[in-house]
């Protein structure tokens, strides 16, 4: 998790993580970064995000990523 | 018989509608799918006519796809309990392989009935285009009818192959619901582009009609009426006259044009969608939003994602990611933002992809180059705001301005919108040489001159018309900072009292009587985004 | 079940109200006086509410072949019936009952006659309801005169003064000849009759059988307009509804038209030379039917002297 939170800070900074909920419906991260993050996700935690993975459910906030990468990790 | 050519004809609003309506209502649920099913091919009947196939045809190829894929999907699954630990990777990519042919063939076929109907003149023009230049013999052009909303049940069906595909939905046995989605009458000629997951489990339940449901559909449909039938229409007048005659303007008049036009185009477009979305919420069916008040936007890149949502939303999903996160894309970015760091390096794979979207979003639009230009426009804009992103950054931090406070914000919004609406010259502009006149008109030929403005007033719109029409926007404006700040005008205007409600409901009619650009002097206005 | 009966009563006195409104604002809405500056509509037309009550003997309906080739006039000349056409550019047929049911208000015509070309004229389904709706509610007609209400507007009510001197004929002397004559080709083939249309000349039969008044289907003589098709068309509506049916293009032998100098747009419509011909064949079978006393002598149509003699002076 605080590798997630450390990613995040790092593609875009000013945007407190562990709290904020509404990243992608607050229009708080670009498209752009949403490819960032995508690309060190997947070389970080050893996953392949599909496409279909990618709605705001899973992006709104750091949460609900972490829920993502494990159970990507899981299905593996 | 009935024929109609859009949802603001007296036969749809007075006879469709309330028949469907009342024949809903007496049957038991069983049947009122049903009465669903048959209204929404009988009005395709009665736009269409026998072009109707095609969409028969479509719903029967998804339906097929649909469960060919699925059934792929399953035969891997059961192979792979049994499978030895070192074969499974090879037995899944063998079957990622056949449900990629089958989801591409169908699609395929998809893409293909609509590029041969809508796009074979376009394409034929050019084509003799460059014969002619290489002195060789011209071929004919063939010119198709379309059916009505193909370039909007198309998008349903691929988005229906599509997440079948990538298993977020389960391929669908009921051709009936399936045929329910794709054809609901309200959505089928302009949208919203629906997502199977939103729509089709709801409308196969026919849910029953609420009085609730009920009045606030209804108050929406008003007030998708008056957007239409007072400002769209009546503004058609002044914008018909100097879009056609260009040549003989000024540059206000162009400028005007334009505002007008983009102003046209939002009435005319979200008031349809208004009606439509109200139609559905009678039924007590919630249909995606397609507008979320886009002459708000601080960038073009947020308008986009607040006009025409769906198509938006369905080109970021279907083209923009599964480009961007396609193999070599990936690779790109993740070097890229090695060497340039977090804001430029996945800008070079994102404007692949950005493009992509915005030739297939011209292209839908129609075919035609000043459509292509106009994608272009878009592209141009949503890169140049990501590159001088953090220029401008550092720019306003230095003259220290804060990019919160109010003027700023205006500022943006009111650039936002003059961008927009150069590019909706374009894409009104008959042919790309006329809308590059015209830009070029308002450039080199502008004075704001008394005589100039007086001829504003002559050319199909008197004063009073710009003004009514002023007033109506107005309204809307009102209404839509009121949503802005998440004050839910409708719902407030259903917890008041009795007279209050009925005022609102006689103000709005009346409005729409008086004020409305109908019966003699008036042409009757074919909805634009029909046409797309 | 107290709910819906709340709900119903809520909808009927929702509908009684607007029902309110909309009569309210139709009275506002209305034009105070036939005239431009009032705002009524196609005025040489709606110069028949002007007339003193009960003083047309024949009405004419139709579209421009109506208005150019008869000249209610020259009628009243030769034989002293008054008659008045209410026709209109273009006419579709729910402008025509609209001016019908507006006619018989205060005239009471023995003599209904119909032009054809009219009747093949496809009706656009918006203004048919808009036409309904306007025959309760005028506002539907008028309600673009917003831009010029006046105080007026509010307190006044509809009283109509002015008439046309030509009683709804337009004069228009210019000569466009043409050299096509064979327009009537024999043929057994009817044109098709719109269903709608249909509807609206039966209701149109309807309304004059209770009111007294016989409707006459006329075809005026026109090359571009008319063909033998549309003959049989009009002839078998006709019978069918038990009309008279009078075919101008099939009896010039009897009106005499010369398509060389009688129309002003090679043969689409006929010029003043052409509709004194075909008035002077009305004159003679309106004296035929013997239904109409002489006003000429009678002190009550001093108007219609006056009338004639502003009339004599402009066409000359």
């Amino acid at each position: 998790m605080n590798k997630l939170i450390e990613i995040l800070e790092d593609i875009q900074p000013g945007i407190d993580y562990t709290t904020c909920t509404d990243l992608i419906d607050g229009r708080r991260i670009s498209s752009l970064s949403i490819i960032s993050l995508v690309v060190e996700l997947e070389d970080a935690f050893d996953i392949t995000i599909p496409a279909v993975e990618i709605i705001p459910a899973n992006f709104n906030s750091a949460q609900s990523l972490w829920q993502m990468i494990v159970r990507l990790q899981e299905e593996g | 018989m009935l024929s109609f050519s859009s949802y603001f004809s007296v036969q749809y609003i007075f006879i469709f509608f309330p028949v469907v309506l009342v024949l809903y209502a007496v049957f038991p649920q069983k049947i009122r799918r049903i009465v669903l099913l048959l209204a929404s091919f009988s009005f395709f009947w009665a736009v269409s006519g026998k072009l109707i196939i095609f969409m028969l045809l479509s719903i029967i190829g998804i339906h097929h796809a649909g469960l060919w894929i699925s059934s792929l999907q399953k035969d891997c699954a059961h192979i792979l309990e049994t499978a030895q630990k070192g074969e499974k990777k090879q037995i899944k990519a063998y079957y990622q392989k056949k449900q990629r042919s089958a989801a591409a063939f169908c699609v395929a076929i998809h893409i293909g009935i609509l590029l041969v109907l809508k796009y074979t003149p376009f394409f034929s023009v050019n084509i003799n285009t460059l014969l002619e230049a290489l002195n060789l013999p011209q071929v004919r052009i063939p010119a198709f009818a379309l059916p009505i909303g193909i370039s909007f049940y198309t998008m349903q069906a691929v988005s229906y192959i599509f997440d079948v595909y990538r298993q977020k939905i389960s391929a669908d046995r009921n051709m009936m619901r399936l045929a329910l989605f794709m054809s609901f009458f309200p959505q089928l000629m302009e949208g919203p582009i629906c997502r199977y997951n939103e729509t089709a489990h709801r409308l196969w339940e026919a849910p029953k009609l609420q009085f609730h449901n009920f009045s606030l559909g209804m108050q929406r449909i008003l007030f998708g009426v008056m957007k239409k039938v007072v400002i769209a229409d009546r503004l058609n007048l002044f914008i018909k006259t100097v879009f056609t005659g260009y040549a003989d303007y000024h540059g206000l008049t162009i400028a005007v044009a334009a505002v007008c036009y983009t102003i046209q185009l939002y009435m005319d477009f979200s008031g349809t969608m208004d009606l439509v979305i109200g139609t559905a919420q009678i039924f007590g069916i919630r249909l995606p939003e397609n507008f979320r008040r886009p002459f708000f936007s601080k960038t073009i890149s947020e308008f986009w994602q607040r006009w025409h949502i769906t198509l938006g939303a369905w080109f970021k999903d279907y083209i923009f990611y599964p480009l961007s996160m396609s193999k070599p894309l990936k690779k790109l970015s993740s070097r890229a933002r090695r060497r340039v760091g977090n804001h430029f390096g996945p800008l070079a794979a994102g404007s692949i992809a950005l493009f992509c979207v915005w030739i297939a979003n011209g292209l839908w639009h129609g075919a035609g180059w000043h459509y292509i230009f106009f994608g272009m426009y878009h592209f141009a804009l949503i890169l140049a705001g990501n590159i001088i992103e953090p220029a401008a950054a550092r720019l306003t931090k230095f003259l220290h301005i804060r990019r919160t406070h109010f003027l700023w914000r205006c500022f943006q919004i009111v650039r936002t919108a003059i961008l927009v609406c150069i590019g909706e010259l374009f894409f009104r502009a008959h042919g790309l040489r006329a809308g590059l006149a015209m830009f070029k008109k308002i450039i080199t030929d502008f004075s704001l001159d008394s005589q100039n403005i007086q001829s504003l007033f002559s050319l199909g719109m008197d004063k009073h018309d710009f003004l009514i029409a002023a007033i109506g926007v107005l309204i809307i404006f009102v209404i839509s900072l009121l949503q802005e700040n998440r004050i839910a005008v409708r719902e407030q205007i259903a917890r008041r009292g009795l007279i209050i409600r009925f005022s609102v409901c006689y103000a709005l009619i009346m409005f729409i009587i008086i004020f409305g650009a109908y019966g003699t002097g008036y042409v009757p206005v074919d909805p634009i985004y029909a046409t797309f | 079940m107290s709910v819906y009966i709340k709900r119903f009563v809520c909808m009927i006195v929702f509908a009684a109200g607007l029902i309110g409104i909309l009569t309210a604002s139709s009275f506002v809405f209305a034009p105070k006086n036939n005239m431009p500056q009032f705002g009524m509509e196609e005025v040489s037309a709606n110069g028949i509410l002007g007339e003193r009550e009960n003083s047309i003997d024949v009405l004419v309906l139709g579209d421009s072949e109506a208005y150019s080739s008869i000249s209610p006039m020259q009628i009243f000349k030769d034989t002293g019936f008054t008659s008045y056409v209410c026709a209109t550019a273009g006419q579709p047929l729910d402008y025509t009952v609209v001016m019908l049911h507006r006619a018989f208000e205060k005239q009471s015509p023995k003599i209904v006659i119909l032009e054809t070309d009219a009747i093949y004229r496809k009706i656009s389904a918006k203004n048919a309801v808009i036409s309904r709706l306007s025959a309760y509610f005028s506002i539907f007609r008028y309600h673009d005169r917003w831009k010029k209400l006046s105080w007026n507007d509010f307190k006044g009510t509809s009283n109509f003064t002015w008439t046309d001197d030509f009683k709804g004929y337009k004069y228009n002397a210019k000569v466009d000849g043409c050299t096509k004559t064979d327009h009537m080709q024999p043929t057994k083939t009817a044109a098709e009759i719109p269903a709608r249309n249909i509807k609206y000349v039966k209701e149109i039969k309807e309304f004059c059988d209770a009111n007294g008044a016989k409707l006459v289907f006329l075809s005026t003589p026109s090359t571009v307009n008319w063909n033998y098709p549309r003959h049989n068309g009009i002839e078998a509506l006709a019978s069918d509804l038990g009309c008279e049916y009078v075919d101008l293009n099939l009896m010039n032998d009897k009106v005499g038209i010369d398509w060389g100098k009688d129309t002003r747009d090679k043969g689409d419509h006929l010029n003043h030379a052409g509709a004194v011909k075909v008035t002077a064949f009305l004159s003679r079978y309106l004296k035929e039917k013997d239904l109409f006393t002489d006003h000429r002598q009678d002190n009550a149509f001093a108007t219609w002297q006056r009338a004639l003699k502003n009339y004599e002076a402009a066409v000359k």
